[in-house]
């Protein structure tokens, strides 16, 4: 049983709750870093770093209720700091660790977080946009021997002096506990708060879907800064007591395979992007590994092709399965999954508990086999429960009694869902949902550039690049200095995921007569479409 | 002609970071932020500064950053 004892809280039920299940000794995870040799943690291990941490930010004051960030590349201090902060009831946000200044502000900002953990060759961002962030009290760095001031605060130091016991409050299951924030086609990002409850939907899916048991190994490829690394990365597996492989390098098709073998890997999860990515290299390569561990492999992050499940029948005698789920959903909502007939390119169907319907704009059913809005029957427990300070915007995703995902589907005869786009300018490149606004708005802080527009377009590996329209001001000319000052300035203020793949200088941005810019139009005129209706664009 | 230094200054402009000193051992691994992405944006601008092109085998070839120096050096 997940819960025990009415104790909700996800810190406790990841490790204290393992070891009291006799689960002390077991490896809770394989720290294998990218260079120089493995490292295993035990639940107990597990156990007595994160209830460190956790007595580490109670001695500085935070309280239930308050927001702390790992800002950090995947490692050890990733998980421990996670798991102590959520015992403490403090609300645990996650940052990937390739954020430039921008997004860091506006999430650092936007939640008022009071403290965040990070790496030192990280605190050049940080404090670029310090003084922006006048709740942020304090700086935990992983990779220095001293505190550098009151403020700015060596890890090793502070947990020299934690005590490793800690008891965690009874935690009811409406607790805040998770944030991770989501881009969307307007605005600032937004940040998606979950609660405690939600370990009972990740535990059920890690267990139901990705067919979880004591006896496996388990590698899950995403970075913690993205709800994937969290949901199943951390809380599912660590809450039914299963080992994981933890990988600190980049993809290497090679070394990848070297750990599925080595580490006889019995169920992985991982990325279209990567699989793609697998199945550009030669073939020859995956013959000399020994895959009989392997159970299953599993997907997320943008629709499975199905040349990919193809190659994998093909090269390495397994299916891959095909999940999906969304930042606000928590977990697994509907998948392929081993009991199931694969339909290849298709989501599959439902979880048990998970009601989904394809409506119209109303919220009305379609008709049968026709395409619509993916929506959920809210009450799932995973599901969050707010955008931070932005109620309004939550309220906006329901209508009619039911959850719009903000994807389109149809759903077939026997019950299968296929993925057919999204409903709004939302770019998923490589799996991570790109706001095109948020690189617009980065666009414009470039002296040259006097108007900006930015698309999602098919990709062969990314599923979607990023193109951007620039028109620059009068006087100034393109030129392959520019293209590369503008690459670099996205990628170190937004994040390398948001680098425009494609730049295209052009003479204006169309725009409706309101200012707004019509995306639809430039992905048609890229793409070679029909522009549709374009009374409405400005003289 | 030592191409260390311009080098050393495309990487700290590409990955924002003035303190990286670069070594003919250094992978992506030792370079914060250094994923496929951002690989793309520093073979762009090495391509730029140094008025040379990489063919797509080559760039498969570069295990290190030593490769890297060795292939912009024969081309100079």
């Amino acid at each position: 049983m997940v819960v025990q004892n009415g104790q909700y809280n996800i810190g406790h039920i990841c490790t204290k709750q393992q070891c009291d299940n006799g689960l002390g000794d077991k490896v809770s995870f394989r720290w294998m870093p990218a260079s120089g040799r493995p490292s295993d943690f035990t639940f107990t291990d597990l156990e007595i770093q994160s209830n460190k941490f956790a007595n580490v930010i109670n001695n500085l004051g935070f309280a239930p209720g308050d927001i702390f960030f790992t800002f950090l590349p995947k490692c050890p201090e990733q998980f421990f700091s996670f798991l102590g902060v959520l015992k403490n009831q403090v609300i645990c946000g996650t940052l990937f660790s390739n954020f430039g200044d921008e997004a860091l502000l506006d999430r650092l900002g936007d939640s008022r977080a009071k403290g965040v953990i990070t790496k030192k060759s990280f605190l050049k961002k940080l404090s670029r946009i310090r003084d922006q962030l006048p709740n942020l009290k304090f700086i935990i760095v992983t990779d220095i021997e001293d505190h550098m001031s009151d403020d700015v605060l060596s890890y090793s130091a502070l947990m020299a002096n934690a005590s490793e016991d800690f008891i965690t409050p009874l935690t009811a299951p409406e607790t805040p506990s998770v944030l991770h924030y989501t881009s969307g086609s307007t605005g600032k990002p937004k940040g998606v708060l979950h609660v405690h409850r939600s370990v009972l939907k990740q535990c059920a899916t890690t267990r139901d879907v990705l067919q979880l048991g004591e006896d496996d190994i388990y590698w899950c490829t995403a970075d913690q800064g993205w709800v994937t690394g969290t949901s199943y990365g951390i809380i599912g597996p660590w809450g039914l007591g299963v080992t994981q492989i933890h990988y600190g390098g980049m993809y290497d098709a090679a070394r990848w395979f070297d750990i599925l073998a080595q580490q006889k890997v019995s169920i992985w999860y991982s990325a279209p992007t990567a699989l793609r990515m697998l199945m550009r290299e030669d073939n020859s390569l995956y013959q000399q590994y020994d895959l009989s561990s392997l159970r299953y492999i599993f997907s997320v992050g943008e629709p499975l092709n199905p040349e990919v499940i193809q190659w994998s029948r093909k090269i390495l005698n397994k299916d891959i399965y095909d999940t999906w789920f969304q930042t606000e959903t928590g977990a697994i909502m509907i998948t392929n999954r081993p009991e199931l007939e694969i339909r290849a390119g298709s989501m599959g169907k439902p979880v048990e508990g998970i009601e989904p319907a394809i409506l119209d704009d109303q919220g009305l059913p379609v008709a049968a086999g026709e395409q619509g809005n993916l929506c959920l029957k809210p009450g799932w427990p995973s599901m969050f429960i707010t955008y931070l300070n932005n109620d309004t915007a939550y309220q906006q995703k329901f209508i009619n009694g039911r959850y719009f995902t903000g994807d389109t589907a149809i759903k077939d005869a026997d019950g299968y869902y296929w993925f057919k786009g999204r409903s709004d300018d939302v770019i998923n490149t490589g799996g991570h949902l790109i706001s095109p606004f948020e690189i617009e708005s980065a666009l414009l802080e470039i002296d040259e550039v006097a108007e900006s527009g930015v698309i999602g377009a098919p990709d062969d590996v990314m599923f979607e690049k990023v193109v951007a329209f620039v028109h620059l001001h009068s006087g100034i000319e393109a030129s392959k200095e520019l293209e590369i000052k503008i690459r670099l300035y996205i990628s170190n203020k937004v994040s390398s995921i948001a680098t425009p793949q494609e730049l295209i200088f052009v003479d204006k941005v169309p725009k409706n007569k309101s200012g707004k810019i019509m995306r639809r139009v430039l992905k048609a005129r890229y793409l070679g479409l029909d522009e549709g209706d374009t009374s409405t664009l400005e003289d | 002609m030592s191409i260390m230094e311009p080098l050393t200054n495309i990487f700290r402009e590409v990955f924002d970071d003035d303190d990286i000193s670069l070594s003919p051992e250094m992978t992506a691994d030792d370079v914060d932020g250094w994923d496929s992405l951002s690989h793309v944006n520093l073979i762009v601008t090495i391509e730029s500064r140094f008025s040379i092109r990489f063919s797509q085998k080559e760039l498969l070839t570069f295990k290190n950053v030593g490769d890297l120096m060795s292939s912009i050096e024969s081309k100079l």
